[in-house]
């Protein structure tokens, strides 16, 4: 059992309110996606988990006990920092041998070696294992440091943008990786990224947070068809939501401020006439840069789109998003 | 012409001056920049060197200059190397070398280790514990003088406190065997802060987020200094060995004014005994061979250790 419950935690550094009064459950065995623009509370988050800061207020409960008067090494969790953080006077083999020689664990040394030759092949560095820590890539770095929490097998593991240094193909590849780890192993799992494709295709649940407040939590499906806010709404999709005063179209409901239009909410081919301002072959994907009522709107289209800048094309909102003057979402289900 | 700065200035130049700088090369201005110093290094080092070189090879007497100079070969390094007392203050010059070293380092380590820790007021500690430091070696020396006074000594009044023994009862700088440790503890206490600052500099230079990833990989306090602190301080450490090595090789000031060398010359350190037979015994050749002999040495020591130091700090 290792569910993480955060019951009303806050935590202030000098003047900034880092996180106010957030509470969560993480189920055991969950995949958590925390989202949100840098200094929303994503690392502060991960940090109190591991122990590395104290909440002013609240608790934190990891496997149904409360874990303030405990140290990060008795914890037990594995953290993967967004700085890297790896021993610059060891080796590769000595980074990712120094967690499995804790006394705690006592390892022995054959079963060291193995593991570290493991996951060093999982994370395609088993090449660099002499090298210094220091004579690494950024990419190749923060395999390291990734490699060095995968090692052992703690309650949590905690992420902060892991996979942020790679390319595409190697990102793809971790991804994949991770996700299958993460099951195969049963652990809970608060990863931090900003990346749609991650969040969306990784998590059990995402929690959105916005200055330091958790607006947000829920399966990545209920969070993208019916965030809360005009803020949450921006944090997912590809492209971004284009978000519209709501009078443009006819059928408002009454108050509503803004509207806003997924490209899956655009159907094209009736309704009002709007120009194309350009067109990206994505190659998955192509999307229309839209002129529509003195603002520019993006949708998608099929892939081999024979539209080419200055075409008219005529399009309507089909089971849009609805939000007042404060940004909250009026409309319920999609 | 157009009246831009630029083409101002270039016709401010005047002619001829422009067109020989403009004869001359890259290397050659170098040359004409670095020609002055390499003038005053050749006159005031290299020269005095050769010709110490040269010395050493005769038996020239300084305060005899009209005397015929003679070569007489190797004989000076023979009598150098098979001569008691030189053997005698290389050892007084080893015994204060390893136990300066050893405290300084011990104590130095742990004071910046200590001072390291966030407390308040810790910035008003490191200028109070620096301040033997800046004070002059003579002074220093002068004043020990006085705390190491059996009579009326505070340093013989501290420790009759603490052992209950009678202050008169023993003399640091009368006594053969207490003078080559009082010079210990009077350099120890003048360059402790030396190494500490050094090791400090060490210390500050390991981010927290370092030791932050060794207590979620679940590294006890302990196993943290021995893995991380010690490793990174290391080649900080070894930097502060080396400039205290090399200077209390040619300790003389201090010294001098706490004992003269003596009692008898159980504190004659090398470059003391260098100086009394340089210009109190006036056997200039001889004493030139060796100078020459401990200058090879502290250079023979240094790049060995220079060598192990990079080592160190590449691994």
């Amino acid at each position: 059992m290792s569910e993480v419950v955060l019951e009303s935690v806050s935590k202030r550094f000098g003047d900034t309110l880092a996180l106010a009064d957030v509470s969560m459950v993480v189920p055991d065995g969950a995949f958590v996606v925390l989202l949100g623009p840098t200094g929303a509370g994503k690392t502060t988050t991960l940090r109190l988990i591991a122990g590395l800061d104290r909440p002013d207020t609240g608790n934190i409960v990891i496997a149904g006990q409360s874990v303030l008067d405990y140290t990060p090494a008795q914890r037990d969790v594995a953290m993967v920092f967004q700085q890297y953080s790896l021993y610059p006077h060891l080796t590769v083999r000595e980074n990712l041998a120094f967690p499995l020689k804790s006394p705690l664990l006592n390892t022995p040394a054959d079963e060291v070696e193995r593991k570290v030759r493991a996951v060093a092949e999982t994370l395609r560095i088993p090449h660099k294992l002499d090298n210094k820590a220091t004579e690494l890539s950024g990419g190749e770095m923060q395999r390291v440091s990734i490699g060095r929490a995968l090692v052992r097998q703690p309650q949590i593991y905690l992420m902060d943008e892991p996979l942020s240094s790679l390319d595409a193909k190697l990102r793809a590849e971790l991804r994949v990786e991770l996700k299958h780890i993460q099951a195969n192993l049963g652990a809970t799992m608060l990863y931090v990224t900003h990346d749609q494709i991650e969040a969306m295709t990784m998590a059990t649940h995402i929690g959105v947070l916005e200055e330091g407040r958790l607006v947000q939590f829920g399966a990545p499906r209920d969070v993208y068809e019916n965030p809360v806010s005009t803020y949450v709404a921006t944090r997912l999709g590809q492209p971004r939501i284009n978000l519209l005063p709501a009078d443009l179209f006819p059928g408002a409901p009454s108050g509503a401020e803004t509207i806003g239009l997924r490209p899956e909410h655009i159907v094209q081919g009736e309704g009002q006439p709007a120009t194309v301002l350009r067109v990206e072959h994505l190659g998955d994907q192509t999307r229309l840069h839209l002129r529509f009522g003195g603002h520019e709107v993006v949708t998608t289209t099929e892939v081999h789109s024979h539209h080419a800048q200055g075409d008219e094309i005529s399009i309507r909102p089909q089971s849009a998003l609805y939000f007042d003057a404060a940004g909250t979402c009026m409309t319920t289900g999609a | 012409m157009s009246e831009s700065p630029i083409t101002r200035m270039a016709e401010a130049t005047p002619q001829p001056l422009a067109r020989k700088v403009r004869g001359l090369s890259d290397r050659a201005i170098a040359w004409i920049f670095v020609a002055p110093t390499i003038f005053l290094l050749l006159a005031v080092n290299i020269f005095p060197l050769i010709w110490t070189i040269n010395l050493s090879f005769t038996n020239f007497k300084a305060n005899r200059p009209n005397r015929e100079v003679e070569y007489i070969g190797l004989r000076n390094y023979e009598r150098i190397l098979t001569d008691s007392d030189i053997w005698l203050s290389m050892q007084a010059t080893a015994h204060f070398l390893f136990w300066t070293i050893f405290f300084q380092v011990l104590i130095g380590f742990t004071l910046a280790w200590l001072i390291n820790k966030k407390f308040k007021g810790n910035d008003l500690w490191t200028t109070i514990i620096v301040l033997p430091m800046m004070l002059s070696p003579a002074v220093v020396g002068n004043f020990w003088t006085f705390l190491y006074q059996p009579q009326i000594g505070l340093f013989n009044y501290v420790v009759a406190f603490f052992t209950g023994a009678d202050p008169s009862s023993f003399e640091m700088l009368g006594s053969v065997q207490l003078a080559p440790w009082a010079i210990v503890i009077v350099d120890t206490w003048m360059w402790t802060p030396f190494v500490m600052l050094i090791c400090l500099a060490g210390l500050r230079s390991i981010p927290d987020y370092i030791y932050e990833a060794a207590e979620i990989d679940r590294a006890s306090k302990w196993r943290q200094f021995w893995t991380i602190t010690v490793p990174m301080v290391m080649p900080f450490l070894m930097l502060a060995v080396l400039f205290r090595g090399i200077e209390n090789f040619k300790m003389f000031d201090l010294v001098v004014q706490l004992t003269g060398g003596g009692p008898g010359s159980t504190t004659e350190l090398a470059s003391i005994n260098l100086k009394r037979e340089a210009f109190e015994k006036w056997r200039t050749g001889y004493s030139s061979a060796f100078a020459i002999i401990l200058f090879v040495t502290v250079f023979g020591l240094a790049s060995i250790y220079v060598k192990a130091l990079n080592k160190v700090k590449d691994r």
